[in-house]
């Protein structure tokens, strides 16, 4: 069992009379796990991370840290370290100094620091860079020596906001099979900020999407990609068909003027809901064999497919992912799965979400 | 092409420098080999190194160090704090205000300020100490070359804790720095440069202050400024004042290059 390291109970930030930046928020952080706060700019996930690291302090609400409160515990007291988004690496300090720094408030003994800032080094691939100047460094380099300037205290945690924003994306590709290598070999916390759905996606054991202040949906990256909880989720994370419709009864739902088979249940009768069908479940073929018939308005090619936007008899707009061509102007049929249809009911909390997927499941082992 | 257009460019910046900056270097330098009849010496440079004017060049650094030492004693704390404020355009401008009145102007109203019957010593007879002399000493000097020099001493050094990036300060409390350590070990560093630049633009022209030695401190205090307006003016030596001078340069030189050195960061 992982045990909880930082915990959220209630925590609302809100600067004098400006808006809420964080309203209401309660979260539990687990032990050496890989978390993502992922939002738009301005939907609070770096303050989430000032509260940890104690730059800022809770309006209202308790931060727990290893089961002991640190609302009043001030940042440079707290067992946990930054790696920031300019990377803030002290411009007359050389590569060595820069992370020797924190070992050296500690006042550890010259020959212990120079073991483990060589070995933080290591980690991050950069021996041999201790007498350089920061100024002298590439921006991915920078990165790595902020990182090795953090995980050289041995923090519990570690927070990252935003920190591959400035590199190119070569390099950021890169970065992230680095980070999350790093974590798991370091077995640390890592807490990472960005606003990159992709990025995400990749690194995460657990995703927490925010926005306005509020965590809409917190999950593993495939529990968040297939069943998003609202339509902010599912437009935010990957590319998405939103179409409103209305639920039937169990097991049926309507949109686009028809009737289909799906696997949602539990919502009252003719309740409106909208349904989500990503772009890379639908299948193109010919009208009549369709379940859906759209007429081509455009088609993109993005490499690996062809991005495909076409309008069916309502007018609802879709978007096919698909390595099949289609001509302009021409009506084309969509097929899809009922696994393939995500039924999202309007202002459904987290918990209600989560005990109507529990359901589905008890349902599918009870069948087999 | 382009060259050209530069050098036309440089014509009147080079003009400059060697009308107002070289010749009259130069001029000072050829002056301080000739005596007080006119006749080729350097004699001058040996007269400088006896008694009399070793004693002014020392009492000339001293004060040049007090005032300072104050100055930046007084303005680091002060810029510091107005970078705090919410309106530091505002407050920056009312301290370098003063500093556009003219020199003669302010150093008459501290006469005013100072004197037998002044504000000062009003406020001192009222709070029970008794009227004191107040101008014509050492405590005037210093205290009126600091208020006339420590606008020259703030602006710099609150330029470079203006531009401090804030998040450095945030990652030297993460990494477990106290306040005290954090600014030894990285405010104080890297504003290194405009506390730098300050001590040049106030030490260097208080080394040759020399109307205030007379407003203020009553000619107590003879700095090697005033000796060189005296030898110019007075005893009609250009030769010596130039000699002076010339040591006055050479110290100017060597204020830049100790504080000038290891110029990085920033």
């Amino acid at each position: 069992m992982a045990s909880t390291i930082i915990q959220f109970k209630n925590v609302t930030k809100q600067y004098g009379q400006d808006p809420v930046v964080l309203d209401n928020v309660s979260f539990e952080i687990e032990k050496g796990k890989f978390y993502t706060l992922l939002g738009p700019s301005g939907c609070g996930k770096t303050t989430i991370l000032r509260l940890i690291a104690g730059f800022t302090e809770p309006t209202s609400g308790e931060i727990f840290f290893n089961g002991k409160k640190v609302n009043d515990i001030p940042a440079n007291k707290r067992q946990v370290n930054t790696v920031f988004q300019d990377y803030a690496l002290f411009p007359h300090l050389n590569v060595y100094e820069n992370v020797a720094f924190g070992l050296r408030i500690k006042k550890m003994k010259k020959s212990e620091i120079d073991k483990k800032v060589k070995e933080a080094l290591s980690f991050v691939n950069l021996n041999g860079y201790e007498d350089r100047d920061i100024q002298d460094m590439s921006g991915g380099q920078k990165q790595r020596v902020a990182i090795a300037r953090a995980i050289v205290n041995e923090p519990e945690v570690i927070l990252l906001d935003e920190p591959l924003s400035a590199l190119d994306l070569k390099l950021r590709y890169q970065m992230q099979y680095e980070l999350r290598e790093l974590q798991r070999r370091l077995g640390i916390t890592f807490i990472f900020v960005t606003h990159d759905q992709e990025e995400a996606l990749a690194m995460s054991d657990e995703i927490f999407v925010i926005n306005k202040g509020k965590i809409q949906q917190s999950g593993t990256p495939n529990d968040i990609y297939d069943e998003p909880i609202n339509r902010f989720v599912a437009d935010f994370i990957g590319e998405s068909n939103i179409i409103q419709g209305t639920m039937i009864e169990d097991y049926v739902v309507e949109f686009a003027g028809k009737r289909f088979a799906c696997v949602d249940k539990g919502m009252e009768r003719n309740e409106p809901i909208e349904v989500v069908l990503r772009p890379e479940d639908l299948e193109i073929t010919s009208p009549d064999q369709g379940l859906i018939q759209i007429k081509v308005i455009s088609q993109l090619f993005r490499g690996v497919h062809y991005e495909i936007l076409g309008v069916d008899e309502q007018g609802n707009e879709w978007m096919v992912h698909s390595t099949k061509k289609a001509q302009v102007g021409m009506e084309i049929g969509l097929r899809f799965e009922p696994e393939a249809i995500h039924v999202m009911r309007f202002n459904e909390s987290e918990e209600e979400f989560d005990k109507r997927l529990e359901s589905y499941t008890e349902d599918e082992s009870d069948g087999k | 092409m382009e060259n050209k257009t530069r050098t036309l460019y440089m014509i009147p910046y080079i003009g400059w420098i060697i009308l107002f900056v070289v010749a009259p270097i130069a001029l000072v330098v050829y002056y301080s080999f000739f005596d007080i009849h006119g006749n080729f010496t350097v004699g001058n440079y040996g007269k400088f190194f006896t008694p009399v004017y070793l004693k002014m060049a020392i009492s000339s650094f001293w004060y040049a160090f007090l005032i300072t030492i104050i100055s930046l004693a007084a303005a680091y704390p002060t810029a510091y704090l107005l970078t705090k404020t919410k309106h530091k355009q505002l407050w920056l401008l009312l301290i370098i205000v003063p500093s556009w009145v003219n020199l003669l102007l302010k150093a008459y109203a501290f006469i005013g300020i100072f004197g037998a019957h002044g504000a000062a010593n009003q406020f001192l007879d009222i709070i029970g100490i008794g009227t004191k002399q107040l101008l014509f000493t050492d405590f005037s000097f210093v205290f009126v070359s600091v208020y006339i020099f420590i606008p020259f001493m703030i602006l710099p050094i609150f330029n470079a804790l203006d531009n401090l990036n804030p998040s450095l300060l945030d990652a030297t409390k993460d990494l477990g720095a106290s306040k005290w350590t954090t600014f030894r070990r990285v405010i104080l560093p890297l504003t290194l440069n405009g506390v730098k630049s300050g001590i040049q633009v106030v030490f260097i022209p208080s080394l040759s202050l020399f109307m205030l030695t007379r407003l203020i401190a009553g000619n107590r205090v003879i700095t090697l400024g005033t000796a060189i307006e005296q030898h110019f003016l007075v005893t009609q030596d250009w030769g010596m004042g130039s000699t002076i001078a010339v040591f006055l340069i050479i110290a100017m030189f060597l204020i830049m290059a100790l504080t000038g050195f290891r110029r990085r960061g920033a």
